[in-house]
């Protein structure tokens, strides 16, 4: 072999040698792909940002064997969460990092902040599914407007001690991760957990509420049913406990289940007044105690009857014993529990219709009548070319004062005593305000009493001092008296024969009958109005004489009579005196005190005969009233009518809008 | 006459347009690709190093990538020239790279190891190292151990037990824990379930 060859097969094997180094660990050592995605799936393409599957976050969080584990500074930390309970929840279809947002490596590098904001997703998935037509998402309605009532509520402020938080959060009362759906057990569940919620904050309230009905209902016997907090302070629009607002929401919220009870305080003066918006009254959880409230039986519940007065006493501070014999939710309808009010409402509420009934029938036959013989050109017509200038003094000065001081305060005391019977309308609400709230009505309407009663008893002293002047020659059923006599009947009984066509009109003397009801009706109701006014004027005073239950009746009573008094005076009084077509639009003769003569002529006919054959006529005649006076009582009178109808709409929205 | 003007006109054009991209490719940098060229020296092609006591670093984690690179280049991690390397590249960079990596996937070569160490290593990781280095140490958010190369990784605890490198969160007690249930064998059991894998 040539050394050429030689050294060139060395080299050669050489090099052979020294690439099979290099070759063989390769060819021996063959790789291996590990199976499984690369490592960029674990990211969003189009935002980059890392993808945490939820198996993920469960390693640690969904572990039943470690539940829990040490912050950075040694303390523990409860970081298990339920997977069943999540994925049975609202939210099972979300990832774990759609709510926790701050959550972007995992194992966590730093420690974790808990930051959930759950009300920019609710609103934005709203936004976009409100209008779909399969309505999967129509609950969301209802969160959002829980998110707005959160957010005016006491618990969206920012904490007094911690600025940087609120009160309180959704995930602070809702568990975050089970979340249930309308109707679902996690609902059940979340009720009765409910006391236990709250009271993580409220600690002293949830003591209170353990002794309570409700409390045990919940806590011990597991009743779902019974009241829970939400139940009373609402969930969402939480306000503080010494706001209006949410004393008036408890006391609504408290008749969500006490329906009866809710039905008969509202039914009382308190009730009124509460339901008028205003909360200076008493209110369910003033008598029943807020959170621990009890039977009666009790001997420490707050109605009890050893503890009731000091309840009372809050408000009536020197409520007496016979306080204790008011009945707070007494029911004019339960004739069993409460005889003596279902007796007074019967006999009220007859009284209205048969007098109601009868003289709307009277108006309305009477109506037919004078509109009919004014088409056949019958009736008082005035004849224009002989204008009356005799006029015919029908009442002197003083009795137009009375009249006009007593249809300003009746009307007065109507309206703002009607507010509190009506106090379930928004007129009343709105008239309340106006007149500078309750207590401000209270002292209008007892202003009003006083000149109303004042006006009363003055015209009483007069018209006896009137008598007694007369007294030699008073006949107490002559012509002038208002005493109701046998031909008033008989005059009744021809007008209705008068009104069906089967007789002439009848001749009146001074008073007419109609013209006499007017008089005694409110006489009556005067003294009864009156009266029961006077034993709610002062509570106080009234119960050093009388029981406490006879403010249940004098309430049904003073209501009742002051009811018909306002349907009464504004309907019939108003046609007999100003609507009927002979009189249409107005009389002004309370006012100017005159009337014309051939008006008298007409519808005191007796009266006029008796005193031309007498002598005393020419006695009795005045100038016709001067333009101005006649334009100021014209004026006057549509003022008292217009005030008078508007009030008797309120009145007729009010008794047709009652709740039953 | 007229085609001479329109042959310099051409030219003209064409010179002007070459110097207009010019800049503009100089300004857009080499690629994610281009720039890990450069890695291939040590941690082998595409970053399925084959040298023992570098680390595979195909398919890491992006997020992981960028932070070691970081902590190199601030001198918070032990190194022995990736301290200087690291200097030399921006935030976009590591990024681009770390992209690069991640869409890599990571080829492993069989390493000798001790069956029954592993085996006890195995049990040691499911208690103590599963829940963050997940599915047995693949690439992860807390970085790549299975089927890591068996050297590299003892260096590197034993950087964490000199306090050579600082302790990720609560991973000094998860050691620690491993360590009182085996004994000095329980982080070469670990490192040699690591190794056996595949």
């Amino acid at each position: 072999m040539p050394r050429r060859i030689a050294s060139t097969t060395r080299a050669a094997c050489f090099w052979v040698v020294l690439l099979s180094l290099f070759i063989m660990p390769a060819v021996y050592a063959k790789s291996v792909e590990p199976a499984g995605e690369l490592m960029i799936h674990n990211f969003d393409p189009e935002t980059g940002k890392r993808i945490i599957p939820n198996e993920r976050c469960l390693t640690c969080h969904g572990d039943e064997k470690e539940k829990s584990d040490v912050r950075d500074d040694g303390s523990p930390v409860k970081i298990f969460v339920h997977s069943e309970q999540i994925e049975a929840s609202v939210h099972g279809e979300q990832s774990c990092t759609s709510c926790h947002v701050t959550i972007d490596r995992v194992p966590h590098r730093e420690a974790p902040k808990v930051v959930v904001g759950c009300i920019e997703c609710h609103k934005e998935t709203w936004d976009q599914h409100k209008d779909d037509p399969d309505g999967k998402h129509e609950r969301l309605k209802v969160v959002n407007e829980q998110i707005d009532n959160f957010m005016d509520s006491v618990h969206a402020q920012p904490n007094k001690l911690d600025q940087s938080r609120t009160n309180a959060t959704c995930y602070d009362c809702h568990e975050a991760h089970n979340v249930g759906e309308l109707g679902s057990i996690q609902r059940a569940e979340k009720r009765l957990k409910n006391p236990e919620v709250c009271g993580r904050c409220h600690e002293k309230e949830l003591e209170e509420y353990r002794t309570s009905d409700h409390g045990k209902a919940v806590l011990e016997k597991g009743d779902s049913e019974s009241a829970i907090c939400s139940d009373c302070h609402t969930t969402h629009e939480i306000a503080s406990p010494e706001t209006d607002k949410a004393k008036l929401a408890i006391t609504k919220n408290c008749g969500d289940c006490h329906e009866d009870a809710q039905r008969t305080y509202f039914d009382s003066y308190h009730g009124q007044v509460h339901r008028l918006g205003y909360t200076n009254t008493a209110k369910c959880h003033d008598c029943h105690g807020g959170h621990e409230v009890k039977s009666a039986d009790d001997p420490t519940s707050e109605i009890h009857a050893n503890n009731r007065l000091e309840n009372c006493r809050n408000c009536h501070t020197e409520a007496n014993d016979n306080f204790l014999s008011f009945w707070p939710h007494s029911d004019a309808d339960d004739r069993e529990n409460y005889p003596t009010m279902w007796f007074a409402k019967r006999f009220m509420q007859a009284l209205i219709f048969g007098v109601m009934a009868f003289f709307w029938v009277h108006v309305l036959l009477w109506l037919y009548r004078e509109v009919m013989d004014r088409f056949q050109g019958k009736g008082f017509i005035e004849d224009l070319n002989h204008p009356d200038v005799v006029y015919f003094r029908r009442f002197p000065a003083v009795w137009r004062w009375i009249h006009g001081l007593f249809a300003i305060s009746t009307m007065t005391l109507i309206l703002t005593g009607t507010t509190l019977l009506f106090s379930h309308t928004d007129w009343a609400k709105t008239v309340v305000i106006f007149l500078g709230g309750v207590e401000m009505e209270g002292i209008i309407h007892r202003t009003a009493a006083v000149i109303w009663l004042g006006i009363f008893l003055s015209h009483l002293v007069i018209a006896i001092c009137n008598i007694w002047c007369k007294r030699d020659k008073f006949e107490w059923f002559g012509s002038t008296s208002m005493l109701p006599n046998m031909k008033d009947l008989r005059d009744l009984r021809d007008m209705f024969k008068w009104f069906l066509g089967r007789g002439e009109r009848p001749q009146f003397s001074h008073w007419t009958y109609w013209q006499k009801f007017d008089y005694w009706a409110p006489f009556w109701g005067a003294a009864v109005i009156g009266s029961s006014g006077i034993l709610l004027f002062m509570p106080e005073k009234t119960a050093l004489v009388l029981p406490g239950w006879m403010f249940n009746i004098a309430t049904l009573i003073h209501a009742e009579e002051a009811l018909l008094a306002a349907i009464f005076l504004n309907s019939v009084h108003f046609f007999n005196v100003h609507f009927r077509p002979e009189r249409f639009p107005m009389s002004t003769t309370i006012f100017t005190g005159a009337i014309p003569i051939e008006e008298f002529k007409h519808d005191h006919r007796l009266e006029y005969e008796r005193l031309v054959a007498a002598g005393e006529l020419e006695d009795h005649l005045v100038k016709r009233p001067s333009r101005r006076a006649d334009l100021a009582a014209s004026f006057i009178t549509s003022v008292l009518i217009m005030a008078g109808l508007a009030l008797l709409t309120l009145v007729l929205i009010g008794l047709m809008t009652t709740p039953s | 006459m007229q085609r001479d003007d329109t042959m310099k006109k051409k030219v003209r054009n064409l010179f002007l347009a070459v110097l207009a991209l010019l800049p503009a490719s100089v300004l857009a940098g080499p690629s994610g690709e281009a720039l890990s060229f450069t890695c291939a020296g040590c941690h082998g092609t595409d970053g399925s190093s084959v040298g023992p006591s570098m680390p595979a670093i195909a398919g890491m984690d992006p997020e992981v990538f960028v932070d070691a690179m970081k902590a190199y280049r601030n001198d918070q991690r032990n190194a022995t020239i990736m301290n200087r390397i690291a200097k030399a590249y921006s935030d976009e960079q590591f990024k681009e790279m770390a992209w690069f990596f991640a869409s890599q996937k990571l080829h492993l070569f069989p390493q000798a190891h001790d069956v029954a160490l592993a085996e006890r290593g195995f049990k040691l990781h499911e208690k103590h190292c599963e829940k963050c280095h997940e599915n047995g140490g693949r690439p992860g958010d807390a970085g790549t151990l299975a089927g890591q190369w068996m050297p590299y990784l003892e260096y590197t605890m034993d950087d964490f037990l000199n306090g050579k490198r600082k302790w990720p969160r609560k991973m000094q007690r998860k050691v620690d824990a491993a360590i009182a249930d085996e004994g000095q064998d329980a982080l070469p059991a670990l490192i040699h379930y690591y190794g056996s894998q595949q």
